[in-house]
C-alpha cells in the first residue's frame, strides 16, 4: 500500500482539514454523553442471585460501597469450554481500569451464563482478578438481552432493543444500574454490539494506523482476534 | 450527590425501551460519523521521515525504523516524562493502564505500539517497573524527535528549537498556537514503513484527539453520573492519579469491589 507522499506544508493542510472533522467528532460526543445521562431509568423489581468467589450475591451487593454500578456481559455460555475471544479482549483492559473506575465511585463487575467453577478456572488461565460472577441460576442475562433461547434465535429482531439477531446463545453488552440511598436498584443504561465497541481499547488504536481494522477480507470483523495466551508470538 | 440524580425520571420497561431506542438512533449515527472519518484518516496523504532518530531502550539503541520489529504499522505514544521529572505523568499514566492490555492484539494484527519519553531510559525502566506495565517504552533523549513530533517545548527565555518563526512564550501544539504549559505534552504519532524499509509519518493526534484511548473514560461515559469532573478544570486532573496512589486499592475478586 502507498498514499500520495508530499511535502510538510502540503501534509499539513490535510491534517488540520481532518483535525476541524475530528473536533466536530468529538463535540457531537460530547452532546450524545448528555444525552446519555438524561435517560430515564428502570427500577429493577426483579431479585438477581449470582453465583461469585464469595459466595451467593444479590444484584444490590455488587454495588459494594459504590453508588454506581456497571456490568460488562461477557460471552461464555453454560456449556463452552471457554469465554469468548472478543470478550477476551475487552477484559484485557478491565483489569488496569478498574482502580480508576473505583475511584470515581463505579463499581464494575463482569457476569456470564457459564457455571462459577468454569469462570473461576478461565479467568485463572487469563490472569484477570476482576470481579465475575455466574448468571447460572437466574434470568438475569435473559431479561437484560444477552442470552437467547433457540426459539427467540428462530425470529428477527431479538438482539440490541429489537433492532438485530446474532449468531450465537450468548451475545456481548454492558449494563448500567444506579442505587439510591434507600437501597433502590435502577437500570439506567445498556449498550449492545458495536454499541461496546468502545470499550474495546484495540479498535479506538487500531483505527489510527494507515491500514485501519483491516477486516474486510475475514469471516467475521473480528476473526483475526485470539485469547491473550494464544498468539503465535504470545 | 446532585439533586438531578434523586429526582431522576423513573419510567415502566416497555417506555423506557422506547426512549431508549431514540438515543440508540443517535449512537449508530454517531458509530457512522465515526468511520467515515476513520476512512478519511486512511486516505491523509503521508510524509516521508528523512531524518535518522535513535532510541535507548530495552534493546539498546534502536532507530525509528527498528521499532517497527516485524510489523508495518507503527502507532507511538507521546507518553510526557521529562528528562528531569521523577515520575511520568499521571493522566499518560491512565492512558498507559488502557494501552497495556490492547497491546498484544495490535502486535497480532500488523500494528507495534509503543511510548516514547524524553526521559532517560533508566528512569523510564523504573517508572515502567513501578507501574507493572508490559508494553515497550523507549527514550528519546538526545534525538529531535520529540520536537519534530510538537509534544517537547523549550520553557519560555530559552531559546527556540522549533524552525518555526513564533512568538516568545508560544507553541505550536495541536497544529495550532498557544501559551506555553508544559515542557512535555500528550499526543500520538503514527508510523508506516515500506517493503524497501522507508519510513513515512501517517498521523499525529494531540490533545482531546486522544481522548478515546483513554478507555476508563469509555465506562465513565455509559455510567448515571458520566465523567462527573468537578475539579477546577472540569476534566480528569480533578481525580487521576497513578494506580498505585489511589487510596482504596483495586477491587480484587471479593464481592462488589469494597
Amino acid at each position: 500500500m502507498q498514499n500520495a507522499v508530499v511535502s510538510r506544508s502540503e501534509w499539513l493542510k490535510a491534517r488540520k482539514d481532518l483535525l476541524a472533522k475530528e473536533k466536530d467528532l468529538t463535540r457531537q460526543k460530547d452532546a450524545l454523553n448528555r444525552e446519555r445521562l438524561s435517560l430515564p431509568w428502570v427500577k429493577v423489581e426483579k431479585e438477581y442471585v449470582f453465583e461469585g468467589s464469595q459466595g451467593s450475591t444479590s444484584l444490590a451487593d455488587l454495588f459494594g460501597s459504590k453508588d454506581q454500578l456497571l456490568i460488562y456481559h461477557f460471552m461464555f455460555g453454560p456449556e463452552w469450554e471457554q469465554g469468548c475471544q472478543s470478550c477476551s479482549m475487552a477484559a484485557d483492559s478491565i483489569n488496569a481500569n478498574l482502580v480508576h473506575l473505583n475511584a470515581r465511585d463505579i463499581a464494575l463487575a463482569v457476569v456470564s451464563r457459564a457455571p462459577l467453577a468454569k469462570i473461576e478456572a478461565f479467568r485463572g488461565r487469563m490472569g484477570w482478578s476482576f470481579p465475575w460472577f455466574s448468571a447460572f441460576a437466574n434470568e438475569f442475562n435473559q431479561d437484560f438481552g444477552v442470552s437467547f433461547t433457540p426459539e427467540q434465535r428462530a425470529g428477527k429482531g431479538y438482539y440490541n432493543f429489537g433492532t438485530g439477531q446474532h449468531p450465537s446463545e450468548e451475545a456481548p453488552g454492558v449494563s448500567a444500574f444506579y442505587k439510591n440511598g434507600a437501597g433502590d436498584v435502577f437500570h439506567t443504561y445498556s449498550s449492545y454490539a458495536r454499541g461496546v465497541e468502545g470499550l474495546l481499547g484495540v479498535y479506538s488504536l487500531i483505527d489510527l494506523a494507515p491500514n485501519g481494522r483491516n477486516e474486510d477480507a475475514l469471516v467475521y470483523p473480528m476473526a483475526w482476534v485470539r485469547h491473550h495466551d494464544r498468539y503465535q508470538t504470545a | 450527590m446532585s439533586t438531578a440524580i434523586m429526582d431522576h425520571e423513573v419510567l415502566t420497561n416497555a417506555k423506557w425501551i422506547e426512549a431508549r431506542k431514540e438515543l440508540l438512533k443517535k449512537e449508530k449515527e454517531l458509530t457512522r460519523q465515526r468511520e467515515e472519518v476513520s476512512r478519511l484518516r486512511r486516505e491523509l496523504p503521508w510524509e516521508k521521515v528523512e531524518k535518522n532518530y535513535v532510541f535507548d531502550g530495552p534493546c539498546g539503541k534502536e532507530t525509528l525504523s527498528d521499532l517497527f520489529g516485524t510489523n508495518s504499522q507503527l502507532i507511538v505514544y507521546h507518553f510526557m516524562f521529562g528528562p528531569e521529572w521523577s515520575e511520568g505523568c499521571p493522566f499518560c499514566s491512565f492512558r498507559a493502564d488502557g494501552m497495556d492490555g490492547a497491546e498484544i492484539h495490535l502486535r497480532n494484527h500488523d500494528v507495534t505500539l509503543l511510548a516514547v519519553s524524553r526521559a532517560p531510559y533508566a528512569k523510564i525502566a523504573a517508572f515502567k517497573e513501578r507501574m507493572g506495565w508490559k508494553f515497550k517504552w523507549v527514550s528519546s533523549l538526545g534525538s529531535d524527535f520529540n520536537f519534530d513530533y510538537h509534544v517537547s517545548f523549550q520553557k519560555p527565555g530559552q531559546g527556540s528549537a522549533d524552525e518555526h518563526a513564533r512568538a516568545e512564550g508560544q507553541i505550536e501544539y495541536n497544529y495550532g498556537t498557544m501559551p506555553f504549559f508544559s515542557e512535555e505534552m500528550p499526543g500520538t504519532s503514527v508510523f508506516y514503513k515500506d517493503e524497501n524499509g522507508d519510513v513515512f509519518h501517517t498521523y499525529s493526534s494531540y490533545a482531546r484527539g486522544g481522548e478515546e484511548q483513554l478507555i476508563a473514560y469509555s465506562y465513565l461515559d455509559l455510567t448515571p453520573k458520566g465523567r462527573n469532573e468537578t475539579g477546577p478544570r472540569r476534566d480528569l486532573t480533578g481525580w487521576v492519579k497513578h494506580h498505585d496512589t489511589y487510596e482504596t486499592p483495586a477491587a480484587g475478586s471479593c464481592c462488589g469491589g469494597h
